[in-house]
C-alpha cells in the first residue's frame, strides 16, 4: 500500500473546479429567479439547492474527468 | 363511579390556554371579543378552590349521563339530586352517581334547599316551563340547547333572565372550545380577510332512533321526531353551527329561506330528514347550512370564506387563497426533469377536469387538534362541554353571571325556528322585530 499524496498543485485544481461548479450553480439561480419571477431573497433562502447543485455538478464532472483519464491512459498503453 | 383524587381538571388547559390567549394579544382586550370567558380565569379557579357547587340533573338519559360524567370529573360540582320521569333513564344515572337522591318530579325537587344549580336535559318543549320554574325557585340553570320550542317561549326566557339574579347558562358548548376560540379570534384579526360566505353543514347516517320497549312510550322516547316536542335537525343540530356563523359575522342575518323534506326515513316521523337553509346577513353575506341524516361522507364542518382564505373551523385549519410558489431553483429542475424524463403526451391538457387547488393546511392549534365526524347522538369528546359544564359549576359557586351565553343562545335558536318557519311555509321569512334582543346588530 502507497501513501497517497495530493499536491498543493492538485487541491488547487480542484477547488477551482469546485468553484465554477459552485459559479454556475449559483448563476443558474439567478437564472431561475429571473425566468420563474420569484423573490430575490431566494439569492439567500436557496443557498442549500445551490450547494447540492453545485456539489453534483463537481461529481459529474470528476466521473467525466476519470472516463476521460482512463480511455487515454488505455490508449498510451496500447502505444 | 368515583371521583379519582389524581383525575387531570378537566378544565385547566382551557383556563391555561384563556391565560395564553390574554397573553399573546395583548391582556384583556382579547377577552373583550369573547366576554363569556372573562370569569373564567385560573385566578377564578382558585377563588372557589374548596367549595363545591350542589347540583342535580333533571332529564337522565343519555345527554344528562354525559353531563354526569363530565361532572364527576370537576372538583368543585357536587351532583346532589337526579330527576327523570322515565325509570330506566333515571336508574342508569343513579349507577353513575349512587348518592344523589332521586326524584320522578322536578317541581318536588326544586323545593329542595340542598340544591345550588340544576343541570336542564330534557326534550326541547320542556325546555321553556322548566328553565322558568327553575329560576324561579331560586336555582341557577344549566339548559341544553336549543332555548325553547317556540319563539314566545324563547323571549319569555330572556325576559326572566333579565329580571333575575340567577346564573342562566345555555349549552353552546362551542363558545368553550379552544379551537373555536382561537380560530374564531384568528378571523377577527383579519387572518382570512373580509368574510365572503359562510358554510356549514352535518351529515349522519342513522334513523336518530332510540329503542322504544313498548308503543305508548313512542313519543316520549323518539321525541327528537315529531313536531310537538322538537324542532328537528335545526333546534338539535344547526343551532350550534348558526351560533359560530353569528360569532365570525359578529351580526345576526336578517332573513331566511329554506326547504325541509323527509327523503329517507319515511317512518312516520314528523321533522324532516333532509334540510337546506340560506341565511341572508344585511351586508350581502350569506350563511348556507345544509343536513341529512342518510348520508354521512361529509361529516360535519363550518367553513367560514374569506376574500384572502377559507378557515375551516371544526377541523381547526385554514388555508390561504393565494398560494406562494415554489422557489424559482425547484421550478427550473422541475421543468428540465419533465422535459427529460416524461413520455410523449398523446393529447394535450384540455381534457384534465378543473380542479381547485390543492393547498396545504395551516392549523389552529399547532399539535393534536379533537375533532368530530358529527355521527355521535350523545356528544362529542373535548368539544367544549366539559369546559362549559365547569364554568356553570364555578358561576353557581360565586353567583357570577356569565356574559352573552343566554344571547348567543337566545340569536341562535330564534334562526333555527325561523329556518323551520320558512321550510314549512315555503316563504323567505325575515327576523320579526318583536324577538330582537339588544345583543348582535343586524
Amino acid at each position: 500500500m502507497k501513501d497517497i499524496v495530493i499536491t498543493v498543485r492538485r487541491q488547487k485544481k480542484e477547488l477551482r473546479i469546485l468553484l465554477i461548479c459552485f459559479a454556475f450553480s449559483f448563476l443558474l439561480n439567478i437564472a431561475a429567479i429571473i425566468i420563474y419571477k420569484t423573490s430575490w431573497a431566494e439569492i439567500i433562502t436557496q443557498i442549500g439547492y445551490v450547494i447540492i447543485i453545485a456539489l453534483a455538478l463537481y461529481v459529474l464532472i470528476a466521473i467525466i474527468r476519470l472516463i476521460v483519464y482512463l480511455i487515454s491512459r488505455f490508449f498510451k498503453k496500447r502505444k | 363511579m368515583s371521583t379519582d383524587k389524581n383525575t387531570k381538571q378537566v378544565d385547566l388547559e382551557l383556563r391555561q390556554f384563556i391565560k395564553n390567549l390574554g397573553y399573546i394579544a395583548g391582556g384583556t382586550a382579547l377577552l373583550i371579543t369573547v366576554p363569556w370567558l372573562q370569569s373564567f380565569t385560573t385566578d377564578k379557579l382558585s377563588e372557589i378552590k374548596n367549595e363545591k357547587a350542589r347540583v342535580a340533573i333533571l332529564g337522565t338519559g343519555s345527554r344528562g349521563q354525559y353531563h354526569i360524567l363530565n361532572l364527576l370529573r370537576i372538583p368543585h360540582a357536587e351532583i346532589v339530586a337526579l330527576c327523570d320521569n322515565y325509570p330506566p333513564n333515571l336508574k342508569a344515572a343513579s349507577d353513575l352517581c349512587p348518592k344523589a337522591k332521586t326524584y320522578t318530579d322536578y317541581r318536588k325537587m326544586l323545593e329542595s334547599k340542598d340544591i345550588d344549580g340544576v343541570i336542564i336535559c330534557t326534550p326541547l318543549n320542556w325546555h321553556a316551563p322548566m328553565v322558568l320554574d327553575s329560576l324561579a325557585a331560586g336555582k341557577h340553570t344549566f339548559c341544553e340547547k336549543s332555548m325553547a320550542l317556540t319563539m314566545d317561549e324563547c323571549k319569555a326566557i330572556y325576559e326572566a333572565y333579565l329580571h333575575t339574579d340567577r346564573v342562566l347558562y345555555f349549552g353552546m358548548q362551542r363558545l368553550f372550545d379552544e379551537k373555536y376560540i382561537k380560530g374564531l379570534s384568528m378571523i377577527h384579526s383579519g387572518l382570512i380577510g373580509d368574510i365572503v360566505g359562510i358554510r356549514c353543514h352535518w351529515f349522519r347516517n342513522n334513523d336518530w332512533r332510540r329503542p322504544v320497549p313498548s308503543p305508548e312510550l313512542e313519543r316520549k322516547i323518539n321525541w327528537r321526531l315529531y313536531w310537538e316536542s322538537s324542532g328537528g335537525l335545526t333546534t338539535e343540530l344547526a343551532t350550534h353551527q348558526l351560533e359560530v356563523s353569528n360569532w365570525a359575522m359578529k351580526r345576526i342575518p336578517e332573513s331566511v329561506v329554506g326547504m325541509g323534506d323527509i327523503v329517507f326515513w319515511k317512518d312516520g316521523r314528523e321533522v324532516y330528514d333532509s334540510i337546506s337553509l340560506t341565511y341572508h346577513y344585511r351586508n350581502g353575506v350569506k350563511t348556507t347550512y345544509e343536513s341529512l341524516i342518510s348520508n354521512k361522507f361529509n361529516g360535519l364542518g363550518e367553513q367560514v370564506l374569506g376574500h384572502k382564505g377559507t378557515m375551516e373551523l371544526e377541523k381547526g385549519q385554514y388555508f390561504f387563497e393565494d398560494v406562494a410558489p415554489a422557489p424559482g431553483i425547484l421550478q427550473l429542475i422541475n421543468n428540465v426533469e419533465k422535459r427529460v424524463f416524461s413520455t410523449v403526451p398523446i393529447a394535450g391538457p384540455s381534457w384534465v377536469p378543473e380542479t381547485a387547488s390543492k393547498q396545504k393546511p395551516h392549523y389552529v392549534i399547532e399539535g393534536m387538534v379533537h375533532t368530530t365526524s358529527g355521527g355521535s347522538m350523545v356528544g362529542a369528546e373535548n368539544d367544549g362541554s366539559d369546559n362549559l359544564i365547569s364554568a356553570f359549576c364555578q358561576s353557581v359557586i360565586t353567583g357570577e353571571k356569565a356574559k352573552d351565553i343566554v344571547e348567543e343562545c337566545y340569536s341562535s335558536t330564534m334562526l333555527c325556528l325561523l329556518g323551520n318557519q320558512a321550510m314549512k311555509e315555503q316563504r323567505k321569512v325575515d327576523f320579526p322585530d318583536e324577538y330582537k334582543i339588544p345583543h348582535l346588530k343586524f
